[in-house]
């Protein structure tokens, strides 16, 4: 199948991201976004789900890469797919719900259906269609690629290889994933979806920005009293032991943990009925686990659409130019006592409700503040120079800048030279 | 999990009491799953209680709108949920909710609510609910209502509207709020800040 038809010069990147600063029209100009959906959504890989989501042969999610729609299935034997949601025929979108189990595909236009690994399998009435090879009318594929669970595809014509595009990301993956008992971690039913008037790389400026904290988020960290939270979020962040990371390839971390040497379930706010789970994992024997029902503390950034933060993973998604949904889904954990993930339930709920409030008001505010030509650019100096280690990590206190400017600096790199994506 | 007695680490409280706590918290949600899938087959409302149910959630409409968010605090009970559901087929043990609330984190709301660098509600969104259709049945622990309830939304410079329903569980003769979950459909598609909803 064809490649997308790539019109290389809308903008000079060179120019617009620059070591120290960036230029506004990265996040309002519409055919620099229009040309992001290709070079950045297609060309990288994105994260489309996770195997536990879809358990069984025929389960499917749909979801977007980029402004794609996108299907993830399960096939017969097994294998998790991951394709495009358009008919070969006319091009209708096969499935419309967010999720279901489904054995054959049937397009509602004109009835052609597909099995679950995109193969066409009938065309009604088939006398008079010329088709002979029905091998070339399938569902447009993915390269597809999983770790430890969670799927990741592309569009990209010749992609590295998952593992290299992970690269040093893997060690804060396997943290997060390894404090699950087993190694299990499965992906609850139904996201929160929160929509902002913003350009989507606000979210993710903002997701390794250790300095906003004591700002934007004053209310969150004085909120209640019963718990010192106060003093991890709201002391001079750059002072902390916590620590920032910017890796290859945009992506980033945030390793909190320094920080917090109590462990995150001593931080943690009162949230509803925490006194008779908490009761019931202490009685058991089981009080080391607690820390289970929050995050890890080490919040990971994979460029360009997924974030881990608490125990939820944040999907970014784009919508236009200056409009953004974020994707929360809630992770859980099948092999520690049930009362971990009824807490997790009520633990996540609370920073979406008195600290997203704050960065969701941030970024549309950024987005309006943006509209002013006169005002060209965006200061990302701070922490400069950066401190490059030999493995090309950029460590520093979680009040540099270095993950903003690593991402975008790779950002400028998939934008200036785009790769050939296709679907196979 | 099994532990031997003399494994038992710290203070934790034992005995029955709290062994039989996740019960009760499953009991909760237990109610709150059934008085959400339970709602589209009943039978024809009570009049004169709609009637009566309407009044209060009246009043209940008009202090949020007007900000009374103490005064709306004051009329919940100590074993109060304030549920807000991402669809109408959840359940709140097993599925992700926009947010469910206990007293202490009603309480907490109230205060972020007021709280001059709280930013997702400074400035403050201005409200407007539309109250209507409101049924009423005796329940077994008081009594229950459905009602609709379009949201109108006004903040900076924005103004969005959401349709939605609620159902009360409204107890003792002074029709305290022990129970409310609030259906918002658009919860399922995206919402700018919802952090206006109560
Ligand atoms: S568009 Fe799908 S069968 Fe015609
Ligand atoms: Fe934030």
């Amino acid at each position: 199948m064809t490649a997308a038809n790539i019109d290389p010069v809308v903008a000079d990147f060179g120019e617009l991201v620059q070591p120290h600063r960036v230029h506004r029209r990265i996040y309002t100009d519409p055919a620099i976004f229009e040309a992001e959906m290709t070079r950045v959504f297609a060309a990288s890989w994105c994260y489309v789900g996770h195997e536990s989501e879809i358990p069984d042969p025929g389960d499917y999610r749909t979801t977007t890469l980029g402004l794609r729609p996108v299907l993830m299935t399960r096939s017969r034997d097994g294998d998790v797919n991951v394709l495009l949601n358009r008919c070969a025929h006319r091009g209708t979108v096969l499935a419309a719900e967010s999720s279901g189990c489904a054995k054959r595909f049937v397009c509602p236009y004109h009835g052609w259906t597909y099995t679950p690994d995109g193969q066409l399998v009938a065309i009604p009435f088939p006398s008079d269609h010329p088709v002979e090879d029905y091998s070339t009318l399938s569902l447009g594929r993915l390269a597809t690629a999983t770790y430890r669970g969670f799927v990741f595809a592309t569009l990209n014509a010749d992609p590295e290889p998952l593992d290299c595009w992970l690269g040093e990301a893997v060690e804060a993956f396997d943290i997060i994933i390894d404090r699950h008992p087993g190694g299990e971690l499965a992906v609850m039913g139904s996201p929160q979806l929160l929509e902002f008037a913003g350009n989507w790389k606000l979210s993710w400026d903002n997701a390794a920005d250790g300095l906003h904290a004591t700002f934007a988020h004053h209310s969150y960290n004085t909120l209640g009293s019963t718990v010192d939270v106060e003093t991890v979020l709201a002391r001079d962040p750059g002072s902390t032991p916590m620590v920032s990371k910017a890796l290859r390839n945009g992506h980033m971390v945030v390793d909190q943990r320094p920080g917090i040497p109590q462990g995150p379930w001593a931080t943690m706010r009162d949230v509803p009925f925490r006194e008779p789970l908490e009761s019931a994992l202490v009685d058991a024997g089981a009080t080391e686990l607690l820390d289970l029902a929050t995050g890890s503390m080490v919040n990971l950034s994979l460029f360009p659409n997924l974030i881990f933060v608490g125990n939820q993973l944040l999907v970014v998604e784009p919508v236009a130019v200056d409009r953004t949904r974020l994707n929360l889904w809630l992770t859980s954990a099948p092999g520690a006592p049930p009362e971990i993930d009824l807490l997790r339930l009520r633990v996540d709920e609370d920073f979406v409700n008195f600290g997203t409030p704050d960065d969701l008001d941030m970024f549309e505010r950024v987005q309006r503040g943006l509209s002013v030509p006169e005002m060209e650019w965006i200061d990302m100096s701070r922490g400069l120079p950066d401190d490059r280690a030999t493995d090309g990590t950029i460590r520093g206190p979680i009040t540099s800048e270095a993950p903003q400017r690593r991402y975008l600096a790779h950002y400028a790199g998939l934008m200036t030279a785009p790769a050939a994506t296709r679907a196979r | 999990m099994t532990v031997a007695a003399a494994d038992v680490p710290g203070p934790g409280p034992s005995g029955s009491a709290a062994a039989d706590a996740p019960a009760a918290v499953l009991a909760r949600y237990e109610e709150l799953a059934e008085l959400l899938s339970g709602m589209d087959g009943r039978p024809l409302a009570d009049p004169d209680l709609s009637a009566t149910a309407a009044a209060a959630l009246a009043h209940e409409a008009r202090l949020l709108d007007a900000g009374r968010f103490e005064d709306w605090l004051d009329g919940w009970t100590d074993d109060a949920v304030l549920w807000v559901p991402l669809s109408d087929r959840a359940h709140p043990g097993n599925d992700q909710s926009l947010l469910l609330d206990d007293h202490r984190r009603l309480a907490e709301r109230i205060e972020w609510r007021c709280d001059p660098s709280a930013w997702g509600q400074q400035p403050p969104s201005r409200t407007t609910r539309v109250v209507g259709s409101v049924e009423a049945w005796d329940g077994p622990r008081g009594v229950v209502t459905r009602s609709t309830v379009l949201i109108d939304e006004h903040r900076h410079n924005r103004h969005q509207q959401l349709a939605a329903y609620q159902i009360h569980e409204l107890v003792g003769d002074d029709l305290r709020r022990r129970t409310k979950i609030l259906v918002v459909p658009a919860l399922a598609t995206g919402v700018r800040n919802p952090s206006f909803l109560l």
